[in-house]
């Protein structure tokens, strides 16, 4: 798909609660022409989607989040439900290579694009060296949040927006963690941060 | 003691990567509502709109139209079918669907139950539940709720000594000041979830739940099932913070099972989180302290009311604790409950200390700037090694150490005392300080160990891990108690099929794990020794007390060594023990409760010859602005002694979780109430305010080394807990160093600062 055909991901950085940000209204994701009428049982539309590289075809009720396609009819758990309102970040996947909240991502609109998971992030069994720092830096506890966060610490560094401590803290700031592991974490991307540059 | 546990100092204090660090980084780690169960079934609540009164109607019409729509459950038609849930402390709580009676907003009224968690949600919007509403009664000063005397869990009436009242009368220096903390929700990143599937009479639930075998007995007492049929499984919980164990809504999700013969899988939404379980109830406190000029105390009073529901006594009573902290003669201490139409509240990390160490370590500061006294030496003067209350010793009492390495690397020497002295630009600077203590628990447990011929083993028990690095801390037991590699045990835990061990609460599970897993590596270690020396080999003849188990192999007092393949194969295929660890000090029966499911705790603050607790210190710098008043906090010190430290990796991120838990709690956390519908307001993670990664400062965690074999044998005093107490205290402090200005409120909001700008 041609990148100029896309609407935007993402325009900025976030807070907490600001939806527009990280996540992905679904009317900003309106613009991929959605083939299908909701077809077979009423509500429900066919829907296919690249998840890790690997093709998903589901007839899904077109209310259907991306996290619960994931989550419910992928068997893809990964991805985690917090708060299902873009408020916590556990949900946060790739999509096009942007960090997306796939809890305010219909599936719908994902059609079309690459998704990746955290299941996705490990290549030929060997860790993503993001993985691999927040293990060695214990960036995590009960690791609920965990996914989200590594798939937004991959992103933010891809961004460019972890080359100081202040820049990691703001830019990690849409991911809640209520272990409170913030300062292990904010270790473990400056650790990855030189590792994924070099790669 | 030793012999049956090992060396505390051989066995632990290497930092360990967690074990199931690979799964929690890659996905693969199933929490409860990732466990895969064929085609389930989606339930959906719904929740009440008034706090109290009658269901007088529920119409399921337009609900049950919509497409999916499977059943419905209300009181009408399932109402007799489970026993009422209890309350955290045992006794009654608040209805759901067992009665029409409403005791506070957002109570289950029906659960919706659909092909899809989208139709599920459709239709709960869609079921009209018409009510008899009455005035309900918010909380403190709300008229309708019902002051009453409270009594400590043990039955004993709460701490007095001497006569506190003539010797406060009598003080040449004392502070009588009035403390209040909000409403709380732990707000786990997890959300609570249920997956009840049938298999003939045969129950399993996927629940996170921080008591396997309380959840199964509770599930089992609500339905009128046997035990053995009852399975709860949690292998990962997203976060606890005593939020998480048994609920009123497992009982309906199995009752829906049941009836469609299918799997029913619930997530509680974030917003009905806060209505459906437990939550930390709001305090009001008196502390009256009294003081010589020479600092030493004289007389400490400290009075407590918490926000109960209607039918539940439960309080957290902090006043247990608080007399214990500092030397005096005279103590008296009383609480009460206020029952308001609310949700029956419970255990919240340090349920007791974290509310009434805010009331304790203000007033301390208070006493310290009245005596103009430095506030540790405040402490230091009225330190003490045996506990007020009881008389009775210290196991250990590292509090001074605490404070003086706090102190140093903080800089503490550095403060000008006066408030308000220390800028930086339009930056208010304030030092603050406070004490953090909690009570070293120890419950019994049960494992089963397995060792194989590989120099493999396998260790089993219903632990919970919810962030605590509790799968380590068993690997990291096995492992040095059977000499072979930490990545040589498998651990199997989650599943209240396996072994019991009591909640995961009160700091306890740590110490309780690694006893019953120590003790069942001993009872290997003492089968092959005792094969080792019966037959021809290098061990033969000696005395079996002699012979370890050291680098994967059998190892002889002048250095002889056998392999485990040899050593294990002696006895069979493997060797597997069975081991139940009963702490000295709980009376025999405690094991078979457990059993039970019931919660057998030898406590801290409740023993015969000793009391035990972790203590530490916290010195905090907070900036504030001179004319916005935003706060900000940029860095902060802890120290703590807590006994052995099993993996100085995780207890890191426990102790660091804990205190930026207290920062939170100062800063930021409360549940707003709309005080005529007494219903909370910012039930959502936008509104309710935790910190985000950009609000967290630096954190430097000290662990100082205190070896305890008193509290038990191993000397592992938890550390779960203890990090937030005291924390709320020490920015306050800091707070009115810089300003001036005592908040006794908390949260510190700026606001609260421009009231008297």
């Amino acid at each position: 798909m041609d990148d100029q055909t896309k609407p935007p991901l993402r325009d900025g950085p976030s807070r907490r609660g600001l939806f527009g940000a990280f996540g992905l209204a679904a009317g900003a994701l309106a613009a991929p022409p959605v083939a299908a009428a909701p077809t077979g049982s009423e509500g429900h539309a066919p829907v296919t989607l690249s998840v890790n590289g690997r093709e998903h075809r589901l007839t899904l009720d077109v209310r259907t989040t991306l996290l619960d396609a994931l989550r419910e009819h992928m068997d893809l758990t990964g991805a985690k439900k917090g708060c299902d309102h873009g408020q916590c970040g556990a949900c946060t996947v790739h999509v096009d290579g942007s960090r997306v909240l796939s809890c305010l991502t219909l599936a719908i609109s994902a059609e079309g694009r690459k998704v990746v998971t955290i299941e996705g992030l490990a290549k030929d069994g060997e860790l993503h060296p993001m993985q691999q720092a927040f293990i060695d830096h214990d960036g995590f506890q009960c690791g609920y949040c965990t996914p989200g966060q590594i798939m937004s610490a991959v992103a933010c560094v891809q961004e460019g927006h972890a080359a100081t401590d202040d820049d990691i803290r703001e830019y990690m700031s849409g991911n809640l963690c209520r272990c409170a592991a913030y300062p292990r974490i904010v270790a473990a991307i400056r650790q990855a941060r030189g590792q994924m540059g070099a790669a | 003691m030793a012999d049956t546990f090992g060396d505390p100092k051989q066995l632990f204090g290497k930092p360990t990567p967690r074990i199931d660090g690979k799964a929690k980084v890659t996905g693969s780690a199933r929490f409860a509502s990732d466990e895969p169960v064929g085609n389930p079934a989606y339930a959906y609540l719904v929740t009440s709109r008034i706090a109290k009164g009658r269901v007088t109607a529920i119409k399921l019409d337009a609900a049950k139209a919509v497409p999916g729509v499977l059943d419905i459950l209300t009181h009408g038609n399932v109402g007799g079918q489970a026993k009422p849930a209890k309350a955290a402390d045992g006794g009654p709580n608040t209805p759901t669907l067992d009665s029409d009676q409403v005791m506070h907003d957002g109570q289950i009224v029906a659960v919706v139950i659909a092909d899809t968690y989208e139709a599920a949600r459709e239709a709960a919007g869609k079921v009209a539940v018409t009510y008899a509403a009455e005035t309900p009664s918010a909380t403190f000063g709300s008229k309708g709720v019902k002051v009453a005397s409270h009594k400590s869990r043990s039955g004993k009436p709460f701490p007095k000594k001497g006569d506190a009242a003539r010797a406060y009368r009598a003080a040449p220096v004392k502070v009588d000041a009035r403390y209040s903390t909000p409403p709380q929700h732990h707000n786990a990143i997890e959300l609570f979830t249920s997956t009840c599937e049938w298999d003939g009479d045969h129950l399993t639930v996927y629940e996170p739940t921080q008591a396997m075998w309380g959840s199964k007995a509770a599930i089992a007492a609500q339905l009128g099932l046997e035990p053995e049929n009852v399975r709860v499984v949690g292998r990962y919980i997203g976060g606890a913070f005593g939020g998480k164990g048994a609920n009123a809504y497992t009982a309906w999700v199995a009752i829906a099972a049941k009836r469609l013969n299918r799997p029913v899988k619930l997530v509680v939404t974030r917003e009905q989180g806060f209505t459906v379980r437990s939550w930390r109830a709001e305090t009001r406190q008196q502390v009256r302290i009294s003081a010589g000029k020479d600092g030493r105390l004289t007389s400490f009073f400290h009075s407590g009311q918490e926000v109960t529901s209607r039918p539940s006594q439960y309080a957290v009573a902090g006043v247990e604790v608080t007399p214990r902290m500092y030397a005096c003669p005279n103590i008296d201490t009383k609480v009460e409950v206020v029952h308001a139409d609310r949700p029956t509240p419970g255990f919240m990390r340090a349920p007791a200390e974290t509310p009434y160490f805010f009331g304790l370590e203000s007033a301390m500061d208070e006493l310290a700037w009245k005596l103009n006294m430095d506030p540790v030496e405040l402490r230091r003067i009225n330190d003490t090694r045996d506990d007020p209350v009881t008389g009775l010793p210290f196991s250990t009492r590292s509090l001074m150490q605490c404070y003086d390495a706090a102190a140093a690397k903080f800089g503490w020497s550095q403060r000008s005392a006066k408030p308000g002295s220390m800028t930086d630009a339009d930056w208010l600077i304030g030092y603050g300080c406070a004490t953090a203590t909690y009570p070293a628990n120890v419950a019994p447990a049960a494992a089963r160990l397995t060792l194989t011929p590989d120099g493999k083993a396998v260790a089993a028990i219903a632990g919970h891990e919810m962030g605590t690095g509790a799968y380590t801390v068993v690997a990291i037991t096995a492992a040095g108690a059977l000499g072979i590699p930490v990545d040589k045990v498998k651990v199997l835990m989650g599943d209240s099929d396996l072994p019991p061990l009591t909640i995961g609460g009160g700091s306890n599970n740590a110490a309780s794990k690694a006893h019953v897993v120590a003790k069942a590596a001993g009872e290997i270690r003492k089968r092959l020794a005792e094969a080792a020396v019966a037959a021809n080999g290098p061990f033969k003849g000696l005395d079996p007390a002699t012979l370890t188990l050291k680098d994967g192999k059998l190892l002889g007092p002048s250095g002889q060594t056998e392999d485990l393949k040899t050593a294990v194969s002696r006895v069979g295929s493997l060797v597997e023990v069975y081991a139940e660890n009963n702490p000295e000090g709980l009376p025999p029966e405690a094991m078979a409760n457990t059993y039970k499911g019931q919660t057998a705790m030898l406590r801290g603050g409740g023993r015969k010859d000793h009391s035990a607790f972790s203590f530490g210190a916290h010195f905090v710098e907070v900036r504030v602005h001179r004319l916005t008043r935003e706060i900000r906090v940029p860095r902060v010190v802890s120290a703590f002694a807590g006994g052995t430290i099993i993996n100085p990796l995780t207890a890191y991120s426990q102790y660091m979780g804990g205190v930026i838990w207290g920062l939170s709690a100062a800063l930021f956390e409360a549940t707003d109430l709309h005080q005529a519908q007494a219903r909370y307001v910012n039930n959502d993670l936008a509104g309710y305010v935790i910190p985000v990664n950009a609000d967290t400062p630096s954190i430097d965690v000290i662990m100082v080394d205190e070896p305890d074999n008193t509290t038990n044998p191993l000397g592992i005093k938890g550390i779960g807990e203890i990090g937030i107490t005291g924390m709320n205290a020490a920015v306050a402090n800091a707070v009115y160093h810089a300003t001036g200005i005592r908040v006794r409120d908390l949260p510190i909001r700026p606001e609260k600062l421009l009231a008297h700008a």
